[in-house]
């Protein structure tokens, strides 16, 4: 289980970050557009930086189309990672009264080693003494 | 000790002195103090590592128990404000609309409704989002309320994920817990197997039998049977030793 909050919060960073560039690129590749009949699009000195770097409408169409499906990408990231969030259903009381137990079998886990290795070492003990034995039949 | 650094030329230093109480620990100093906090560790029946303070400690050693807590439970570090209890800032303390219903803090409420809460935050950034495209392509100096609004959401966000960050504590310790015990059982049970396994060897070996010599007739094929027996014997039991110990 990894820090999932931090993952999450990245993620929204990540997120808003992409806001930010898809909105620049839409700003930057959209097409000019007139209101009314009297509006004209002033022709550009060859010298003046260009104000939009005009795609062609279908190129724009599909570069609209990746951002987007990359948003909303992220945005199902997210939500899945709020779905595994670590112990939603678990109350304060309920984590607490859960660390007491871990506690106390832990306590008793300790024991059973502890017993066990003892048991070990004899065993061991009779074995060698038993191979000790043998290796003059 | 240089006299020297007492000679009152602390302009040449780069740093200020220490504070003056480090002279006074010293090895017997510190002691005679382990000494002290041990009785009384004894006399009211505490364990002398949760001990902090003990009262009425000689002037001269006075400096070697640490301060005690500040009583307003604040104090200055760095010259920012530190305080005991470490509590998020309210979104209104911060002056940020609130935009989930505030989750009553009590120690049985479950957290169900968080995540709903951040699937609804999270959705509707997205159409706020959407929305700030549409307005920026009509009318752009209408754009700044809704980046407002994004942005108090995304600050809403990350404040429950602030809120969340104790229970997250919690439940990782949980976990690593459980990782331990889990741990600590499997150990058990291999040494247990183990175990088994070289007392069903030693018993094997107390079940092999040496036959009787049954008559004067066979004693010289007996011998050669027995001497033989005895070396199928000693293979097998260091087959199985080794096949234990492999």
């Amino acid at each position: 289980m990894g820090d999932r909050l931090t993952q999450l919060q990245e993620a929204m960073d990540e997120l808003l970050e992409m806001f930010l560039s898809a909105f620049f690129w839409v700003e930057r590749h959209h097409d000019l557009k007139t209101f009314g009949p009297n509006d004209k699009i002033p022709d550009l000195k060859a010298d003046q930086p260009k104000e939009v770097d005009t795609k062609s409408p279908e190129e724009y169409k599909a570069g609209q189309l990746q951002l987007a499906r990359d948003i909303i990408v992220k945005e199902q990231q997210i939500e899945y990672l709020i779905s595994t969030l670590p112990g939603l259903d678990n109350s304060e009381r309920e984590q607490i009264q859960l660390l007491r137990e871990l506690e106390d079998d832990l306590v008793t886990a300790e024991a059973q080693r502890q017993e066990a290795l003892k048991e070990r070492d004899e065993v061991l003990g009779k074995l060698d003494a038993l191979l000790r034995g043998l290796e003059r039949p | 000790m240089d006299s020297s650094e007492d000679d009152g030329n602390k302009v040449a230093h780069l740093w200020p002195d220490p504070p003056a109480f480090w002279k006074d620990f010293t090895p017997e100093n510190i002691e005679r103090y382990n000494a002290l906090k041990q009785t009384y560790a004894q006399q009211h029946g505490l364990s002398s590592d949760a001990l902090v303070r003990i009262p009425d400690v000689p002037a001269d050693l006075i400096n070697l128990q640490p301060p005690p807590e500040p009583v307003d439970g604040k104090w200055k570090l760095y010259g920012q404000q530190e305080a005991l209890a470490n509590s998020l800032q309210s979104l209104e303390d911060a002056g940020i609309q609130r935009l989930a219903p505030a989750s009553e803090t009590t120690s049985d409420s479950k957290h169900f409704d968080r995540g709903f809460e951040l699937k609804k935050l999270a959705k509707s950034l997205l159409v706020n989002y959407l929305e700030l495209m549409g307005i920026m392509s009509i009318n752009p100096a209408h754009a700044s309320e809704k980046v407002q609004d994004i942005k108090t959401i995304v600050l809403n966000f990350h404040h429950i994920l602030n809120e969340y960050r104790p229970h997250q504590a919690r439940e990782q310790l949980i976990q690593l817990m459980q990782d331990h015990l889990d741990a600590k059982r499997n150990e058990t049970a291999a040494v247990r197997a183990v175990v088994d396994k070289a007392k069903r060897l030693i018993e094997g070996l107390a079940s092999i039998e040496i036959p009787k010599v049954e008559d004067d007739n066979g004693r010289k094929a007996v011998e050669v049977e027995r001497a033989a027996l005895a070396e199928r014997r000693e293979i097998a039991a260091w087959q199985e030793a080794d096949a234990l110990f492999t």
